[in-house]
């Protein structure tokens, strides 16, 4: 097990640091901020001011170096609109996105997984049907049409909720939706094909055949056995909490960090934008990390396998 | 976006790493599909709706020129944001107009044509490329092996909307660009896919054979173990597909993919937005057009797979 978990640790620590080394390279050597950000109209001296203030006239492996640095002693730079550290201003987008990714997530899984359960156990009924084909729209409707819909009907048709912004409750309700309707689709359909792989496994028939009561064999065998794979997708959907929104909150106007990666990509906020990358990058690397720990946990067979 | 991402086995069992385990994600749905294989021989209706629609697609896409009633950009102030036929709207613009007075059905048709371009282009891309770096790891294994199996794991735990939203603001938009990284959206399921089918083939007499008579690795790799394990692959593309058509106009929608005065599904739904009380049609044509389009490869996806394929089932 701590073979296993110390291999993982090392995978993650390599993902941020080629997550780190792909923003850097990718973001300062597309083009010269100074000119984006001074106009290219700008004397020169103002332009060299500028470069060498934000360190820009340096070689590209010391900025590089630099750069590794300052990350390590918390200094993610500033952003280059206001002059505020790129940090914080993402810092404070984040509850924002909370907000809506986390009643989304939990809709997900109080909706996805018992429609994905439900719809396994009783296979080829009418349930099951509606189920998959829920789940079937939830990854084929992009969640902008989704929204858009959504709000088309709700607040435009009906005017029962506002269309955007974040003046009151009633506002999350539909960027919610949005993003909770999506997510359920792909974990019912995830979690259906999961216990349905199950359901077809000698050692239920085994159960079964023993005299163990169907309610039994589901909850004690059949369930914890196919919590693995799900566990993986909610792995995902746990790390994309953050950025996860990007599409919806754009639809809404929802001052988050997906809508502040937007407008810094647009802006070309390279300290912002490389501090969102980094964000992500983490969420993942820890969601999939504690997914790891969860098999671990789950299942005996991970810690034999890492052993190896 | 990152819903479309998660079309469960092929991304998440790179998430997870649990093929060592036999909790392979992309097994998960056998069961079923056996039933499945003896349920459907005949090609069920859906999947022959779903071709008709896709086959209406393509020639809209290869015959825009002609197909168009107007010019794109032809600006006609005084039919500004007329509504469709049957909505009170005129014979001569079928789909309504826009805000500029620009015929909505010659966009969307026009639209159509460059979303499946894109779509097409970066599958082709996303497929070539992924199986060579598959085959590059089964050939050599060892060092290059675990290199490339990093960059598997990078691309697949990264949030593909996040990456392709900093590389294509930061390097400007041509479509050469928008299509390549498009083209690197999923690459990494051909590789896994490409590398393990190809280790098993290294492994089978086939191509131990054509080794000693002396074919040299690129003719193993491509006259032999290519055409054996390409089914596999070309379903793996018809599922993904769709993700990529997603991606795009998501990223179109935001204003960052495909540019004025060239328009894309996304495009025309994100600039629709403006007038989604006064002309929702503007953005409805579109969205619905995209729905119809992911949801039928999608099915033909998932009828080919259950026909095709038992190793991706």
């Amino acid at each position: 097990m701590f073979r296993y978990l110390s291999f993982r640790l090392l995978r993650a620590v390599l993902t941020i640091l080629l997550v780190v080394t792909f923003a850097f390279v990718v973001l300062r050597l597309s083009g010269d901020p100074a000119l984006t950000i001074l106009s290219p109209d700008a004397p020169p001296a103002a332009i060299a001011a500028f470069r060498h203030e934000w360190g820009l006239d340096q070689p590209i492996w010391v900025q590089y170096l630099d750069y590794f640095a300052a990350i390590l002693h918390g200094n993610l730079g500033q952003s280059l609109r206001d002059g505020r550290p790129a940090l914080q201003v993402v810092a404070e987008r984040i509850p924002a996105t909370l907000v809506l990714t986390l009643p989304a997530l939990t809709m997900k899984v109080l909706l996805g997984i018992p429609a994905g359960i439900y719809a396994a156990l009783h296979r080829n009924s009418m349930a099951d049907r509606a189920v998959m084909a829920g789940a079937v729209a939830g990854f084929t409707v992009p969640s902008f049409v989704l929204g858009l819909v959504l709000v088309l009907v709700f607040a435009v048709q009906l005017g029962w909720l506002p269309s955007g912004g974040q003046d009151s409750w009633q506002a999350t309700i539909l960027p919610v939706v949005t993003l909770g309707l999506g997510g359920a689709g792909i974990l019912a359909r995830f979690t259906r094909s999961a216990m349905l792989e199950v359901l077809g496994q000698p050692y239920i028939r085994t159960a079964s055949a023993k005299g163990v009561p169907w309610r039994a064999v589901v909850t004690s065998h059949a369930l914890p056995n196919a919590a693995i794979p799900t566990v993986t997708v909610m792995g995902f959907m746990v790390g994309s909490l953050i950025a996860g929104a990007v599409v919806v909150e754009s639809v809404f106007s929802w001052p988050g960090v997906g809508r502040l990666l937007v407008v810094a990509v647009a802006n070309r906020d390279l300290a912002v934008v490389q501090v969102i990358l980094l964000l992500v990058a983490a969420t993942m690397v820890t969601a999939n990390l504690a997914v790891d720990l969860v098999y671990g946990m789950l299942d005996p067979r991970m810690r034999a396998a890492g052993a190896r | 976006m990152s819903a479309t991402q998660i079309d469960g086995a092929t991304q998440i069992d790179s998430a997870g790493q649990i093929d060592g385990a036999g909790i392979n994600g992309a097994g998960i749905e056998g069961a079923v599909v056996v039933a499945a294989r003896q349920r459907r021989r005949g090609m069920p209706v859906a999947v022959i709706c779903a071709l008709v629609w896709l086959a209406a697609m393509l020639a809209v896409a290869l015959a825009a020129d002609s197909l168009r009633p107007y010019s794109i950009t032809a600006i006609d102030l005084r039919a500004r944001l007329q509504p469709p036929v049957g909505f009170g709207g005129s014979l001569r613009h079928l789909l309504g107009t826009d805000e500029l007075g620009r015929d909505v059905l010659s966009r969307l048709i026009e639209s159509v044509r460059v979303s499946v371009l894109i779509a097409f282009g970066a599958t082709a891309i996303a497929a070539t490329f992924g199986t060579t770096m598959g085959f590059i790891a089964a050939h050599f294994r060892g060092l290059v092996e675990q290199a490339v199996l990093v960059l598997i794991d990078f691309q697949a735990s990264m949030p593909f909307l996040i990456v392709a939203l900093a590389v294509l603001a930061f390097f400007g938009n041509s479509l050469p660009l928008l299509v390549a990284l498009m083209g690197l959206y999923g690459w990494e399921r051909y590789a896994r896919i490409a590398r393990g089918l190809a280790i098993a083939a290294n492994a089978q007499g086939y191509a131990a054979a054509v080794r000693q008579i002396g074919a040299r690795p690129l003719r193993i790799y491509l006259g032999h173990v290519l055409p054996n394990i390409a089914s596999t692959l070309i379903v793996s593309a018809t599922l993904s597909f769709p993700e990529i058509v997603l991606l795009e106009s998501g990223l179109s929608f935001l204003g960052l993919g495909v540019q004025p005065p060239m328009t894309s599904l996304g495009n025309m739904v994100g600039f629709g937005r403006e007038y989604i009380t006064r002309a929702p049609w503007i953005l409805l044509a579109p969205s619905v057009t995209i729905v119809l389009t992911t949801l039928c490869v999608s099915l033909l996806g998932d009828w080919l797979r259950d026909r095709l394929d038992p190793t991706l089932s």
